[in-house]
């Protein structure tokens, strides 16, 4: 899957965290989190990311 | 704005298990036929990176891991490799979830070299890099975004040069006769199919009004290309109850 996606505000990279189960967009600070298998790739349902 | 897509959101999740049935009993089960033409005109071969876009319950993209399943793997990749990626993207986590339940039983996420992967996703701001789809498809999906425009620049955004755009939608009844007849047919049939069979003719008014109200061939067409797409053509089916637009990244 990360293949194939992208972030959806910046278009760029993301990584998996296995901990937390989400696909991070380190350029747009925020996380996209994985339910019940499926990304949830909406910007709105992100979570920012306290850097 | 918002609001409407609060709106879709709220009618996707109550019909998502109805929606097979509904769709059956407002076409007369046509919409499979059309369906099946839609992935013919397609061709998906192996080898692609197919997005279906808003087609949450699975019915493009089953159709196309069935067309696909029956070409054979491209020669040379390792026995694990995948030579083919096919992604549904839909707003909907509930029509997703029915969609990867009803995959789970015939279409493993990965068989023969092609994936098959379920994304919840917003059309106007697509989760994919850009450049790198073969083709994006959407049937009956694209009157439900809010921002048309915006839908088909991402798509075009994504598409690879040579990429194919193709959309599937209800458009817009030209003939008189017809028209009224359709018009008669969509204002009192079907929201009382809706309150028939799915228990709430609300989402079905809506699907009515969202139709009357979407853009027809030829503005869908010139939004196609103000969005970059070359060779955009469309053809009606039944008269243009039914339109399906091509376009490509050239």
């Amino acid at each position: 899957l990360l293949q194939v996606l992208a972030c959806p505000l910046t278009k760029s990279k993301l990584t998996y965290n296995e901990e937390t189960n989400e696909l991070i967009s380190e350029e747009a600070g925020v996380a996209y989190p994985i339910v019940n298998g499926i990304p949830n790739m909406i910007p709105h349902d992100a979570r920012i990311i306290d850097q | 704005m918002e609001d409407k897509a609060k709106m879709v959101g709220e009618v996707f999740s109550q019909v998502a298990s109805k929606y097979d049935l509904m769709n059956d009993a407002m076409s007369g089960g046509m919409h499979r036929m059309w369906k099946d033409d839609f992935v013919a005109m397609l061709g998906p071969c192996r080898g692609m990176s197919i997005v279906d876009l808003a087609g949450g319950t699975g019915d493009i993209s089953f159709r196309m891991i069935d067309a696909l399943s029956s070409q054979r793997k491209i020669v040379g990749s390792a026995e694990s490799a995948i030579d083919t990626h096919v992604t549904v993207c839909d707003i909907n986590a509930e029509m997703l979830q029915e969609g990867r339940r009803r995959a789970k039983n015939d279409r493993p996420a990965v068989v023969d070299g092609i994936s098959l992967q379920w994304v919840q996703g917003d059309a106007e701001n697509l989760p994919f890099p850009d450049g790198s789809v073969d083709a994006v498809t959407i049937a009956f999906g694209l009157r439900n975004v809010s921002r048309t425009w915006k839908a088909l620049s991402e798509i075009n955004r994504i598409l690879t040069k040579g990429g194919r755009f193709l959309c599937m939608e209800f458009s817009q009844v030209k003939d008189p006769l017809l028209r009224q007849a359709y018009d008669a047919y969509s204002f009192n049939v079907i929201p009382a199919m809706g309150g028939f069979l799915a228990g709430d003719p609300q989402p079905y008014q809506y699907l009515v009004e969202s139709i009357r109200q979407f853009h027809d061939q030829e503005t869908l067409a010139d939004l196609m290309r103000d969005a970059g797409m070359k060779h955009v053509t469309y053809k009606n089916i039944l008269g243009g109850v039914v339109a399906i637009h091509s376009g490509f990244r050239l």
